[in-house]
């Protein structure tokens, strides 16, 4: 390669590698903002103040769903299986919402210490399959490891 | 060593032979759309949980997929444009960034409509679905970029310039469901036992729907870099002959 042709490359090498670890120091610095959603287990190490906006993911608990009779109020436990938040709620509930599915969950921790949820999405994770395949894999016992997936968050 | 390098670079070479190719791949192309599209919509089982809406995916994946190539190829040719001034690499880099905006632009809308069905929103602002809506951002700022430059030369510098940059983006859209806490799942790893999840039933028709994509993002893009070659060498000998003999 002639000289001045080797200059430029370096040169345009020399500043995607100078910027490249800017931007990288700036993501790292700004990780904690850039994360959607705090774990049961941030909030239960006080991370959150009452009455601040944020979101809650979390795997909804089995056996911690409780829906009002005559209304559209629900409660249930977010858990990322080392702590459990409560959210309370009333609305309707997204079609992929049922116990052991993740969700991420909009709202406020309240004055009495409860968390009021303006808003609940599904959070589904990466493996697909069918129904037999499901049914198959359940009567192996081999779906408590697909749990961790959100845990691990 | 270097001859085939710069043969690479001369319009009329590639002219020829992508004129040679150009059926080839589009026949591939049809053949793999047609059984991709059928197998996904009428022989994938649904989904233990997500029913039908899983065929969504078939859309989504390969557009989302083909989608993170446009900044490391304008890049590429970026660079080859601003160290060796090869003349088709700055066409390649033109022609790449309005296609790339339109499939970026397909797999936000695909996501959404995905997303609107089975999270409850069909947008949010995690770290997958802004970075993917930055690179929508950027490429229609490399696309300004260029028209507002009245000069050729000027503008392919400025373009390769802010293609390179733009490529860290694309690393920030591939590892951000790893690195922050998004809505967004992360990628599925393959599962090779008929018994297992994302099993061959899911993945052989998803690779079909995304080489077939990828043929169509190659079709796409040198019907429109010829395009680019009458254009700008309308002036030279062997144009003149090819529209005479036309």
């Amino acid at each position: 390669m002639e000289l001045h042709r080797r200059k430029r490359l370096g040169i345009i090498l020399f500043i995607t590698a100078g910027l490249s670890v800017a931007i990288g120091l700036t993501l790292y610095a700004l990780s904690q903002n850039i994360d959607l959603f705090f774990t049961p287990t941030q909030i239960a190490a006080g991370e959150v103040q009452a009455g601040q906006r944020i979101r809650v993911g979390g795997m909804v608990k089995e056996g911690s769903f409780v829906s009002a009779e005559d209304s559209l109020k629900v409660s249930f436990a977010a858990t990322d299986y080392a702590n459990d938040v409560t959210i309370y709620y009333e609305g309707i509930l997204p079609d992929l919402f049922r116990e052991g599915q993740g969700v991420v969950v909009e709202g406020a921790i309240d004055a009495a210490g409860l968390f009021q949820a303006s808003r609940v999405l599904a959070k589904h994770d990466e493996n697909y399959m069918s129904v037999e395949v499901k049914a198959a894999l359940d009567a192996a016992g081999a779906t408590a490891e697909n749990h961790t997936s959100l845990a691990e968050n | 060593m270097w001859q085939w390098f710069f043969k690479l670079g001369s319009p009329k070479w590639f002219y020829e032979l992508s004129g040679k190719w150009l059926p080839w791949l589009v026949a591939a192309m049809s053949l793999l759309l047609v059984i991709g599209i059928t197998w996904a919509l009428l022989f994938v089982p649904p989904d233990y949980q997500q029913g039908n809406t899983i065929r969504i995916m078939y859309i989504h994946v390969p557009f989302a997929s083909i989608s993170l190539a446009f900044f490391p190829l304008m890049a590429v040719a970026g660079t080859i444009t601003l160290v060796w001034r090869m003349k088709l690499a700055d066409m390649v880099a033109k022609t790449a960034a309005p296609l790339g905006a339109w499939f970026t632009a397909l797999a936000l809308i695909s996501g959404s409509i995905w997303g609107s069905d089975i999270w409850g929103t069909w947008w949010i602002w995690d770290g997958r679905l802004t970075s993917m809506l930055l690179q929508f951002f950027l490429l229609v700022g490399v696309i300004s970029l260029r028209s507002a430059l009245e000069d050729t030369d000027a503008a392919a510098k400025a373009c390769a310039v802010l293609s390179i940059v733009g490529c860290i983006n694309v690393f920030v859209i591939k590892y951000s469901v790893d690195w922050w806490n998004t809505l967004h799942q992360p990628s599925s790893p393959i599962g090779m036992a008929g018994d297992s999840a994302n099993g061959p039933e899911i993945w052989v028709p998803l690779v079909i729907m995304i080489v077939a994509v990828y043929l169509f993002f190659a079709v796409s893009l040198i019907l429109s870099t010829r395009n680019e070659i009458l254009q700008r060498e309308r002036r030279s000998k062997w144009v003149q002959e090819l529209l005479a003999s036309a």
